[in-house]
């Protein structure tokens, strides 16, 4: 295969990765920020006691929110080798560096595994020697223990970043070699890596997120975390792959039927997301039991009923007409539009399905203050790692057998 | 067909030219000359390819369909028809109450609003499309040409429309042949007679005529009467070998098909009949008193000691539904109520007045669980007859709701175990059986658990051991 192409229109020069530790900064002192202004706010008693409950929902959301980005990269590169699929060859790359962010975010879930072997039970209310709830006192004898819940923490982990990191070898071996056989390899693991993925998503989703609450159970709450993923990744490859185009990187590798192909999935997935999400709603409204029907309670008719409702709007029905239109899906700047858009609602999401548990103290400015600048944070942090993996990387896999089926391929005019 | 049917120089008047229709043998060719006639201005053109050609839209020139905006403007319509429709329909033409639910728009309203988005845009966009079509359309004037039937098949054919404004006859065959087609054919109206033979129009009314038959049969059959027996289809469905219940038979000396019990033997169940374990009440007793009748008593359950049936809560809940009782309504528990001795009042009917099962902890558990999965619906967590089902039911002041009865009026107080416990089992004015739902040893963990109910809302000082009297004591 031809070899010859301009190295520095696809490869971030080193000066970029020496960039990092400044957003690893700005990073932090956001989130430091963040935690002051969680202690500037009085609770509903008070005295400042909700705080720190507060913060460790607004870390766990945040956290989860960045981890999302990562997890829909490993399944977008899962499913593109068990499709074989050849469209997004030339956008793979990006994807891989998303997904091998992996290892380097695990380290952010280190606190919450610190907390918990503490004996704190503000985030996990089921690590406590003292349980009122006879559900929970059920559920915390076997599965919800914490040396249990670290056991499984690890073992998603392990499971996802060995699955990575393997997967991106082989890719940039093939940056080497150029082996065709290295494809093969990954087409036939796919496949069942993806069944492992579902599972290990699902499980993940029900410890980290779903037992914050630990009364409450949704069988469908796996799949919801996993239509948000998805979504959110696309998202933010378009943002990614738009910011690297400015700086005048992989100029004439990712197209404008590139670019409509993640408007697609990107319009797909906030629908699903949206079926997902009511699908949770309408059993629990239909059925109308109180041990179900509590979680919403709190979402729906305490404070945070705006958020709830308003996600019909900023999550489904606004993206969803505005992505409706080829022509914005193949238009740069509404797409980018959007895609941040998704971001945002995205990041609101997340918080819709934690922070309530948290409860709001008397000020509500304090505490969402904080706890947005603890998502900027955690993104600057994340936009921190995504350099350290990408700089002094092709970002396209120029040896990828199905690269030219990649530049062939246009959409159909309808 | 050209070749079937020459046409006649010697005709008046030549066939009306529909335009020129030019043949290629692949698409490449056909999509080259497409592109050549749009760049050319024309408008009116067409192509016809055995399969879809991609690009074939753009090198013809044809504009994007505005079907998806239609499409767009229905959907809308369908979601404000199944909100406004649900809003009027839940919310203020007929609010009825659903568990407790908010009347009008909520996130139930989602799923039909989502159908109606669904149908009205799957309709406009199937209705739409025939119609931007201007289907359906039997024929067509490029028909005519024998050639043409290949292009379902292996040939691509470009058509330009005379319809055209700019067309002109000689420059637009100058066009196409200048895309070296492999034929081109002016586009020639069908000469051939339309009239239909003669035979074939005969034929269908006769046909027509023919099935009208049937119809009027029917239709006939229908306006008459007839004395002929009904014609039995299935016979062997309508008379089966079998006996039905109070039929004679021949098989038996005694000629009945339902056959008494077989002497020495015990059916299922039936020991039961006899233990008061299972009934409430001793049964010998019972029917060594007052003859037969006495079974009836017990299934109408009398008040003990003439004294009036009292169903009046005794909480103030229930107040709201007073004037039910003073309704004009003959109902049976409606009777009891008012005061009216039943027959058999005043009788000592044989209950069983002793538990026969341990008051332990885990009876009194096992009743406490079925007591508040099936009793506190109507009686209430407490026994009070304030349950959810009475405080609906009063809340919708119907007129004819009798209260549930509280545990802890003197009547129910008095009653023996037995008798509550027979009340579970039969049931009792509105309340139904629960024999179904709970094993007697369950039913007399219920009556275990009532009494320690109505023992908690009416105890004394001398109930409490005396070692455990200081405890009441208000501490200081």
């Amino acid at each position: 295969m031809n070899l010859n192409y301009d190295k520095a229109s696809i490869e971030l020069p080193d000066a970029w990765r020496a960039k990092s530790p400044i957003f690893a900064l700005v990073g932090v002192s956001c989130i430091l920020i963040g935690v002051f202004c969680f202690f500037m706010a009085p609770s509903a008693n008070g005295d400042r006691s909700g705080a720190f409950k507060f913060l460790t929902h607004s870390y766990l959301t945040n956290f989860i929110y960045i981890l999302t980005f990562t997890l829909g990269a490993l399944f977008f590169i899962l499913v593109q080798f068990l499709t074989r699929a050849g469209w997004s060859s030339s956008i793979r790359r990006l994807a891989e560096i998303i997904m091998v962010l992996i290892p380097l975010i695990a380290v952010l879930f280190v606190p919450i595994l610190v907390l918990l072997m503490s004996g704190n039970s503000d985030l996990y209310q089921w690590n406590s020697d003292k349980i009122e709830s006879a559900i929970v006192a059920k559920k915390a004898e076997v599965y919800l223990t914490k040396e249990f819940f670290t056991i499984r923490s690890l073992v998603y982990f392990a499971f996802w970043i060995l699955t990575s990191t393997w997967f991106y070898r082989l890719s940039r071996a093939q940056d080497e070699s150029g082996d065709t056989e290295l494809s093969t390899v990954r087409q036939k693991w796919a496949g069942p890596l993806i069944m492992l993925f579902s599972l290990s998503v699902t499980f993940a989703a029900f410890d980290w997120v779903m037992s914050v609450d630990p009364e409450w159970y949704s069988t469908i709450f796996g799949v919801y975390l996993f239509a948000a993923s998805m979504m959110a990744f696309f998202a933010m490859m378009i943002v990614i792959s738009q910011l690297l185009q400015k700086a005048g990187k992989v100029q004439k590798w990712i197209t404008v039927e590139h670019y409509h192909d993640m408007g697609k999935f990107l319009f797909g997935f906030v629908m699903f997301w949206s079926y997902i999400a009511f699908s949770q709603l309408v059993l629990y409204w239909y059925a109308n039991i109180p041990e179900e029907t509590h979680w919403y309670d709190v979402r729906l008719q305490g404070n945070w009923w705006y958020l709830s409702y308003g996600l019909i709007a900023f999550h489904f029905a606004i993206p969803f007409l505005g992505l409706m239109s080829r022509h914005v899906r193949r238009h740069r700047t509404g797409l980018l539009f959007w895609a941040v858009w998704i971001l945002v609602a995205h990041w609101l999401d997340m918080t819709f399905l934690i922070m309530p548990n948290a409860g709001l103290g008397a000020s509500h400015f304090f505490p969402m203050l904080g706890h947005l600048l603890g998502g900027i944070g955690m993104l600057s942090i994340f936009a921190a790692f995504f350099l350290v993996r990408a700089a002094g990387v092709p970002l396209v896999a120029m040896r990828d057998p199905r690269l030219p089926e990649a530049m062939k391929y246009a959409n159909p005019i309808l | 067909m050209s070749e079937h049917k020459p046409r006649k120089s010697s005709e008046p008047k030549p066939p009306r030219a529909f335009g020129w229709m030019a043949e290629y043998a692949d698409e490449h060719d056909l999509l080259v000359a497409a592109r050549k006639v749009r760049d050319s201005g024309y408008t009116k053109t067409d192509a016809f390819t055995p399969f879809p050609v991609h690009g074939i839209d753009e090198a013809l020139g044809i504009k994007p369909t505005i079907l998806p905006f239609m499409v767009l403007c229905a959907g809308f319509t369908g979601l404000c028809t199944a909100l406004l429709m649900q809003w009027w329909m839940n919310g203020v033409d007929y609010k009825y109450i659903i568990s407790a639910k908010p009347f009008g728009l909520t996130p139930a309203s989602i799923p039909v609003a989502f159908e109606l988005t669904i149908l009205f845009s799957a309709f406009t966009s199937f209705l739409g499309m025939i119609a931007l079509n201007q289907l359906p359309k039997f024929s067509n004037p490029v028909f005519t040409n024998a050639r043409f039937d290949r292009a379902t098949d292996d040939r691509f054919f470009l058509y330009v429309n005379a319809a055209d404004k700019y067309y002109n006859r000689e420059s637009v065959k100058e066009l196409l042949s200048g895309t070296h087609p492999d034929s081109l054919d002016e586009v020639l109206e069908d000469t051939t007679p339309s009239a239909l033979p003669r035979g074939i129009v005969l034929t269908a009314l006769l046909l027509v005529l023919a099935g009208l038959i049937p119809a009027m049969v029917i239709l006939n059959m229908r306006a008459s009467f007839s004395d002929l027996p009904r014609l039995h289809v299935f016979f062997d469905m309508d008379f089966q070998p079998k006996k039905k219940a109070q039929q004679p038979t021949t098989i038996f000396a005694d000629a009945r098909v339902m056959r008494p019990q077989v002497k020495g033997t015990v059916a299922r169940g039936q020991l039961d009949e006899q233990d008061p374990f299972y009934l409430g009440y001793d049964p010998s007793k019972l029917s060594a008193m007052n003859g037969g009748q006495s079974v009836f008593y017990v299934a109408t359950q009398p008040p003990q000691d003439g004294q009036p049936a009292d169903a009046k809560p005794a909480d103030a809940a229930a107040a709201p539904a007073e004037p039910a009782q003073k309704d004009a309504t003959p109902a049976a528990p409606a009777a009891q109520a008012a005061g009216t001795p039943a027959p058999g009042a005043g009788l000592n009917l044989p209950w069983i007045d002793k538990l026969p099962i341990e008051a332990t902890e885990e009876n009194m558990k096992l009743g406490k669980t079925k007591f508040e999965t099936f009793c506190s619906t109507c009686h209430g967590y407490a026994g009070y007859g304030d349950g959810l089902v009475h405080k609906r039911a009063d809340a919708l002041a119907q007129g004819y709701w009798l209260p549930p009865t509280s545990m802890h009026i003197d009547r129910v107080r008095k009653q023996p175990v037995g008798q509550i416990f027979h009340t579970i089992t039969k049931g009792q004015g509105k309340m139904a059986s629960y024999a179904t739902v709970l094993t007697p040893k369950e039913r007399w963990a219920v009556v275990l658990y009532v009494r320690a109910l109505q023992l908690s809302r009416n105890a004394s000082v001398e109930d409490v051991p005396v070692e455990s009297r200081a405890q009441l004591e208000p501490s200081k």
